[in-house]
Order: C-alpha cells, then sequence, then structure tokens
C-alpha cells in the first residue's frame, strides 16, 4: 500500500504487550474455554447518542470473558442524515442507505491500512442488505443516508496466536454487533424502520473435550474452540418474525439436512438476546 | 419501562393497536391491519375534531366520513430530540433564500420547512410560469426576484434529481424580505413594489401579502 501522505505503523502483525500472568498460562497449554451456555450470547452495552454532531449515533461494547485485558468488540456507528443527494445522482423516489464499515488500523491482530479492503466492503453490503429490509424508505424521497461504523476493537483474541489463519470467523461477530449497532443508531436519528432488526451468530463446532462431536454454539468466540464448522450470521426482526440477511459459511455434512435449519434458528435466537439489549437502551434514550 | 413513565414510549416495531380503532399518524406504519411505530418516540392519541354546532342540512352529496371519526394516533420525536428532520412536501409552505437567477427560473436554497428549520441544504427552482397566477406570459424573473431575497413559496412538486419545484402563484406567497441595490431592507409599497426607506428607490417585486 503506497500511502505516503500519512506516518504509517509497521505494515506486518506487532507484538502487543505480553504480561506475565497471560504467558505463564499460553506455556502451561492453558487454553480458553467457553463458560457459558451454548445458547447465552456474551453480555453486551449499548448505548445511543454519543456523538453530538451526528444525526443518530450508537456505541457498542461486547466483553471478552475470561481474561482481563483481552479485547471484545467495540463498534461506533454513526448516521448522517437524511439529506440531500448529491447532484450527480439520479432522481429516487425513496431513501439511498450507504454504509461503511471500517475498522481502526489496531483492531485486529493484523494490521489495517487506511483504504478500504474486501473484508470491510464485504460488510458493509451485508450490512447495507439488512438494514434495508427494516427501513421504511419511502419516506424520505430524495434523500441519502450514510451509515458509518468504526471497529475499534475486532473481537480477537490478542493473547493466542493460533488460528491466525482462519481469523474470518470473527467477521461474523463483526457483522452482528454492527447490525445491531447500526439499528440503534438508525432509530436515534429518527430514520422510519419497520422493526428494530438485531444481528446474531451461531457457529457448529467441533472440540477435542466432546470426543470429537459437533455441537451448535451462539455467539462463538473463535479461539475457545478446536474449529468451527460452519457458522451463520442473521440479521432478523423479530416482531415481523423476518430474516432481512443471511450470511452462511463454512462444511456442513450432507447427511444432516436439519443442521442448516437448526443453525438458522440459533441464529435467530441470539439476535432475539441482542434485541432485547436493543430495546431496552432504546427505551432509556427518552426520559 | 414505557408502562411506567406517564407519556407511553414506542420504539420501531411496537405494534400500537388495530386499524379499527386508530388512524395512521406521522411516525406509523400499517402491517396486516395492524399501526405499528416506525421511530423511537413518544405516543400521541389526537381525538378527531368534532363537528362544531349542529349539524347542517345536506345540500351536496358527500362521501361517507366513517374513518374520520377514529383518533389519530402518531408517534413524534419530540420527547426524544429536537433534531428532527423534516423534508419538504407537497403543499409545504417553505421559505427560501434566492442564490441566483437566470431568464427561466430562480434558483433557491430551502431554509424553513412548515416551523422547522432544515438541517440540510434542499434546493428549490421557481420556474417563471410559477412566480404568479396571472399575466403569466408577461412575468420577467428579473423583477420578481434578485439574489439574496427571503422568499415564502409553495412546494408543487418533489422536481428532479436535484430540486424541488416551488410557486409563489398565491397572493400570500412571495418575497418577505428584499434589500436593495444600495444595501438596505426595503419595505414593500404595493404587490409587485419594494422601497428603499433611505434612497427612495423603488424596485420591482412579486411582493408576498402581509399576513
Amino acid at each position: 500500500m503506497a500511502d505516503r501522505r500519512r506516518i504509517n505503523g509497521p505494515p506486518g502483525a506487532t507484538a502487543p504487550p505480553i504480561y506475565e500472568d497471560d504467558s505463564n498460562q499460553e506455556s502451561s497449554g492453558f487454553k480458553a474455554t467457553r463458560t457459558r451456555q451454548p445458547n447465552t450470547i456474551r453480555r453486551m452495552y449499548l448505548k445511543t447518542g454519543v456523538t453530538p454532531s451526528a444525526s443518530g449515533s450508537a456505541y457498542l461494547e461486547v466483553e471478552m470473558p475470561g481474561k482481563s485485558g483481552a479485547s471484545g468488540l467495540k463498534l461506533s456507528c454513526t448516521v448522517h442524515g437524511p439529506r440531500s443527494l448529491p447532484r450527480s445522482s439520479p432522481f429516487s423516489p425513496h431513501i439511498i442507505l450507504s454504509s461503511h464499515v471500517k475498522f481502526a488500523p489496531f483492531a485486529t491482530k493484523q494490521r489495517r491500512g487506511y483504504l478500504r479492503d474486501p473484508t470491510e466492503r464485504d460488510l458493509g453490503t451485508h450490512l447495507e442488505a439488512a438494514l434495508r429490509g427494516a427501513i421504511i424508505a419511502d419516506r424520505w424521497p430524495k434523500s441519502g443516508v450514510d451509515i458509518i461504523i468504526s471497529v475499534i476493537e475486532g473481537d480477537q483474541d490478542r493473547g493466542t496466536a493460533k488460528n491466525q489463519a482462519d481469523d474470518s470467523w470473527e467477521d461474523m461477530n463483526v457483522l452482528s454487533g454492527c447490525i445491531t449497532v447500526a439499528s440503534a443508531a438508525l432509530a436515534d436519528a429518527g430514520i422510519d424502520c419497520v422493526d428494530t432488526v438485531a444481528g446474531g451468530v451461531a457457529a457448529l463446532v467441533r472440540d477435542g473435550s466432546d470426543n470429537g462431536k459437533t455441537k451448535i454454539v451462539i455467539d462463538p468466540i473463535p479461539s475457545e474452540h478446536d474449529k468451527i464448522e460452519a457458522a451463520c450470521c442473521v440479521a432478523y426482526l423479530p416482531s415481523r418474525d423476518e430474516i432481512t440477511n443471511l450470511w452462511f459459511k463454512g462444511d456442513l455434512p450432507s447427511k444432516e439436512a436439519g443442521l442448516y435449519q437448526e443453525l438458522v434458528e440459533q441464529g435467530i435466537l441470539a439476535s432475539k438476546q441482542a434485541n432485547r439489549v436493543l430495546v431496552e437502551c432504546l427505551g432509556e434514550t427518552v426520559g | 419501562m414505557s408502562a411506567a413513565t406517564a407519556t407511553p414510549l414506542a420504539i420501531p416495531g411496537q405494534p400500537l393497536g388495530s386499524t379499527s380503532k386508530y388512524q395512521p399518524g406521522p411516525g406509523t406504519h400499517i402491517h396486516q391491519s395492524t399501526l405499528y411505530s416506525s421511530l423511537l418516540g413518544v405516543v400521541h392519541i389526537v381525538q378527531p375534531a368534532k363537528a362544531p354546532g349542529p349539524v347542517k342540512r345536506l345540500n351536496k352529496i358527500a362521501p361517507a366520513s366513517a374513518p374520520a371519526e377514529l383518533p389519530t394516533i402518531s408517534v413524534s420525536r419530540s420527547g426524544v430530540s429536537e433534531k428532527r428532520e423534516v423534508l419538504p412536501e407537497v403543499g409545504n409552505t417553505v421559505l427560501c433564500r434566492v442564490v441566483r437567477i437566470t431568464p427561466r427560473q430562480a434558483v433557491v436554497a430551502i431554509l424553513i420547512c412548515g416551523d422547522t428549520v432544515l438541517d440540510a441544504e434542499w434546493q428549490g427552482i421557481i420556474r417563471v410560469q410559477d412566480v404568479r397566477a396571472t399575466e403569466k406570459d408577461r412575468v420577467k424573473i428579473y423583477e420578481s426576484f434578485r439574489p439574496g431575497d427571503i422568499v415564502r413559496a409553495e412546494v408543487i412538486s418533489l422536481g428532479d434529481q436535484a430540486n424541488y419545484y416551488l410557486s409563489t402563484a398565491r397572493n400570500e406567497l412571495g418575497v418577505i424580505m428584499a434589500t436593495s441595490e444600495a444595501g438596505n431592507t426595503m419595505f414593500p409599497v404595493s404587490w409587485k413594489e419594494y422601497q428603499d426607506p433611505e434612497t427612495g428607490a423603488v424596485e420591482p417585486r412579486k411582493v408576498a401579502k402581509p399576513y
């Protein structure tokens, strides 16, 4: 990336300070294991109206259980608009959504550049699809709205060196957080929505402790499991009982046809739990 | 949470009641004959206005206004945030500033829509045929508006991609504030003239009738 105008950090992985406790655990073969129930999501914190200059904004934080100092998920979302479209764009009878997801350079183990990379583009497209199903677009003719999400921490366990190759499983968690936080910011901006959309992730994991048998967990943390076989991220409207976006990835054993449906249902369950936080957060904004 | 507070709060997707009980107002939508909130805000229920006085004898055929009897339910952002974006809609009266004029149209920036000051800047156009209702073919834009004038106008169309189409073809629409070439604020002297109080110069405008 030939970006000469800014002072770039080192291009490769950097070594964050590792404190003695952690390194002892690492060397003694310590491995994070999931202590939550398979059907519970992590605790999250959501607050709207954090950016005064934006029409609507929200901040989401998901904890990383177990280790102290390990990074969870931190997202900040701003919504700008509805505002007039640029002169070059054609007439539109409905609102035009544009969503941008940007990782902070320090958000993940691998340092991110300032230019948009394919992952960010992909997340932006998924987010746009998820929100388009929730917005009542024809209430706002001839206008556009920009949804900008900054990923401050990308839900990666910095202590572990393994799983470095398939870090794309974390993108699912990031996307589900993005959907939830964008929904809160849209409600804060006063843009008409059919429902509050929230994201949820379910994964089919294989753990050595379970004699190699697979099971379905929701809100998975990749470092807590030996292998993730498949995962799906669902954007779900609870009062309509509709899915606006579904992202499915991985391999499922072909002989178990019901597994696919099961995974989506667990994703919906995760989304419902996130939606409870969302509803409570929106309720606190008034009064 | 919302039940405890005095003003009931609605979040998007919250059911508000059946369409047989309420009429939909702003901030609501209908799905499968149930009204839902589409905004985060405070629920207002407005009872329909009763017909004043005794009912007159029917002297014309009017459609039966059964749905008008229902109270209107709406969700407003007033309790949540004052920053409510509004879009100009057809039929709204807006205040705007003239940005530039051409022989065929005046380009304006819409500043206020109804009672709300707009956050974003929306551009509008007053075409020469929309300046006044009579003698449309004699209208000259430079005898009606000048850049910098504040104009009260009505939205007649959402227009093309960039502009709303506005009209001043009513007595109470037109220039409400104007500055002379000398730079002084002028006062209206007739339906088509403004006068400078210091130099006494008279300039032509499409003058709005004072309320």
